[in-house]
């Protein structure tokens, strides 16, 4: 249950509890009042008409009402007299009398008692008169239980309103207290989202105040920290960009050079002929580790974009396959695969997959086209596998998992295949076990 | 093989090495290192075609190319890194045939240079095509619209008439890429979408809304419909 109800109904329990308690104190201390007070006028009432029974019993028992006022005397009398009963009015007798009453003035006490009649509430008083005479008195009590009744439902009525009141307050209190916390959540999300400039609003001095106070500062040093990584990061990406960006045009000009060389290699003497082949060699290398820079810092900049056309995936892989010579060393297990994507991008990372294949993976290299939730590309070997602790940084720039079998990559294709996947909504997947060998799988 | 070859390019050694290449592959070449001295040879001489670097000082590459394009068909190949695609793409758009990255080696530059030069001289002798109130004369190497000289590159010239020579089949960028540039494999699809787009500004009535050349999406172009 969340906080806001929970404190809502705690706030409500107490308000209701202790009025209730306060109204019930109050209906039972005043209705024990009221029916002390009507026992005893009942009991003054009928003391008065026991002391002059005598006189007007003996003449009769309608004497005796007339005397007490017939109808308007404001109670019924019922009575027995010499085993005898009596009554003045029709719908009481002495039978209505409560036993326990009568067997008390049987032994010639005064008492009372409550009963109903009928439906009508009556306080009953009774005594001897006599010998021989027992008399009672019915004092009806509807009106004080009317009275009383009407008080019980105002105070209920009351504690319901208050408990109703309570709950709007408390409510309204408890979101007055907890917006602090909801705002403070909303505003750590915001920050996990990146939105590093979100602040707190500092209201007041209380506990959420410092708190706010406390929570701008970790969030003013997090935006400052990021900030600064990400200025250092950018500056060293442009550095990276501009030393490709430098290093291309002398290098256009050695690649030019070592072309013209290697047309020639043929008429060198024997012994410039080797360096200079090596040289041509080593200018190739320089180039494509150029050009591995400038495409990584290229994604870096988020400058690629993609050039969607239809693709035939197999046809692409089995292209991208014999274009670099390698159909003899690459076994090609492909279904046709139709997609929308880019296809030099595609062509690149298939060629990157089954280059670093078909270089670490003997002679079995095995690539298989297919479909299964998605386009994919599976590119695996047989060689010496990769132990698993570099499994993780495969795709990191430069990473070499094994130093002495560093080839002749630049240590930035399989960077860049990732790259190239991520751009087109893909990722690659790599399983690897020493001994057995290696499988990369680009899933699109 | 005598042709003669402009090459502009502002790197004194790519410029050197890129002669030395250019010659021994057949080529005549007159090389500059500044945009405006080349616009000035260019006047001078008479040339078959001209390779031209994106960065020159004083008068940038695109500029040279929106000049040399205002004169004459000439075919040109554009010399850019690939961090300077976007000006590639301007180039193209300006008129340029071809283009390529550096850094290159010889070889590739001398290979781009002769497909140029290879869509500017005729094909096997055909028969003029008439087709879509277009005549197309492939021995002529020239295309009239309603009686009308159209100005056509040499690029723009065999784009049209792969296209127009069946009607109705759709072409695949590479297959095209493969047809007019002589790319074997994978070239940039960009060539064929600019070369497209400055031919349907030649030949279609209203480029925006072209009739003769169709794009289907996805896929690559028809002429007429499908």
């Amino acid at each position: 249950m969340p906080l806001r109800r929970r404190l809502t109904i705690a706030f409500m329990l107490a308000v209701g509890l202790s009025a209730a308690a306060l109204a019930a104190g109050s209906y039972f201390a005043v209705r024990h009042t009221l029916l002390a007070d009507s026992v005893r006028s009942g009991e003054r009432q009928a003391r008065r008409n026991l002391a002059i029974a005598p006189v007007y019993l003996s003449q009769g028992t309608d004497q005796l009402f007339a005397a007490y006022g017939r109808g308007a005397a404001g109670f019924l009398t019922v009575g027995i007299r010499r085993g005898r009963p009596f009554s003045s009015s029709l719908g009481a007798s002495v039978r209505e009398v409560p036993a326990g009453l009568r067997r008390l003035v049987g032994r010639g006490d005064l008492g009372y008692e409550r009963t109903s009649l009928a439906g009508d509430n009556y306080l009953v008083v009774g005594g001897p008169v006599g010998r021989d005479t027992e008399l009672y008195f019915f004092f009806p009590e509807n009106d004080l239980r009317h009275e009383l009744a009407v008080l019980r439902n105002i105070l209920a009525g009351g504690v319901g309103i208050l408990v109703l009141l309570a709950g709007f307050a408390g409510a309204l209190l408890a979101r007055q207290t907890l917006r602090p916390v909801g705002r403070a959540s909303a505003a750590a999300r915001s920050l996990a989202e990146g939105l590093l400039e979100t602040r707190l609003p500092v209201e007041g001095r209380d506990e959420f105040g410092s708190w706010a106070q406390s929570f701008n500062e970790m969030a003013a040093a997090l935006e400052t920290k990021i900030a600064d990584l990400s200025a250092a990061q950018a500056r060293e990406r442009r550095f990276t960009a501009d030393v490709a960006h430098e290093l291309r045009t002398p290098l256009t000009a050695l690649v030019g050079e070592a072309s013209l060389l290697a047309e020639h290699l043929d008429s060198m003497p024997l012994e410039s002929r080797r360096p200079a082949e090596l040289l041509v060699a080593d200018v190739g290398r320089l180039r494509r580790l150029v050009e591995d820079l400038m495409e990584i810092s290229r994604f870096d900049a988020g400058q690629e974009s993609v050039h969607a056309e239809t693709v035939e995936l197999g046809a692409l892989t089995a292209s991208t396959v014999r274009a670099r010579g390698w159909e003899r060393r690459v076994q090609l297990e492909a279904d046709e695969v139709e997609l929308t994507s880019d296809p030099r991008r595609l062509e690149r990372i298939v060629a990157n997959l089954v280059g670093n294949a078909v270089e670490h993976g003997d002679n079995d290299v095995a690539v298989r086209v297919g479909s299964d939730g998605g386009p994919f590309v599976e590119v695996s070997d047989h060689g010496p596998g990769i132990a698993r602790e570099h499994l993780p940084h495969l795709f990191e720039r430069f990473y070499k998992a094994d130093a002495a079998r560093s080839g002749g990559g630049t240590g930035l294709g399989l960077a860049i295949a990732q790259e190239n996947a991520r751009l087109l909504g893909g990722r690659i997947e790599v399983w690897s076990e020493p001994g057995e060998g290696t499988r990369f799988t680009l899933r699109l | 093989m005598d042709e003669h070859v402009l090459l502009v390019e502002d790197d004194p050694s790519i410029r050197e090495v890129a002669s030395l290449g250019l010659e021994q592959a057949g080529f005549r070449v007159t090389a500059t290192g500044d945009g405006r001295d080349a616009l000035t040879r260019f006047r001078q001489g008479p040339f078959d075609l001209v390779v031209l670097d994106v960065m020159l000082p004083s008068l940038d590459g695109l500029e040279v190319c929106r000049e040399i394009r205002r004169e004459s068909q000439i075919p040109i190949v554009m010399l850019s890194a690939r961090s300077e695609l976007h000006d590639v793409v301007v180039g193209l758009e300006l008129g340029a045939d071809d283009y390529v990255t550096k850094p290159f080696e010889l070889p590739e530059l001398v290979a781009r240079i002769k497909a140029v030069l290879r869509r500017s001289t005729a094909g096997p002798s055909e028969g003029a095509i008439s087709v879509a109130g277009l005549e197309i004369d492939p021995a002529g190497f020239s295309v009239r619209k309603g009686g009308e000289d159209v100005a056509l590159t040499a690029t723009e010239f065999r784009l049209l008439l792969e296209l127009a020579r069946r009607p109705k089949q759709v072409f695949t960028r590479d297959l095209l890429l493969e047809l007019v540039w002589n790319y074997d494999y994978l070239g940039d699809s960009r060539l064929v979408d600019v070369a497209v787009q400055r031919l349907r500004g030649k030949i279609e009535d209203d480029p925006a809304q072209p009739k003769l050349i169709q794009t289907v999406r996805g896929v690559g172009y028809r002429f007429g419909q499908g």
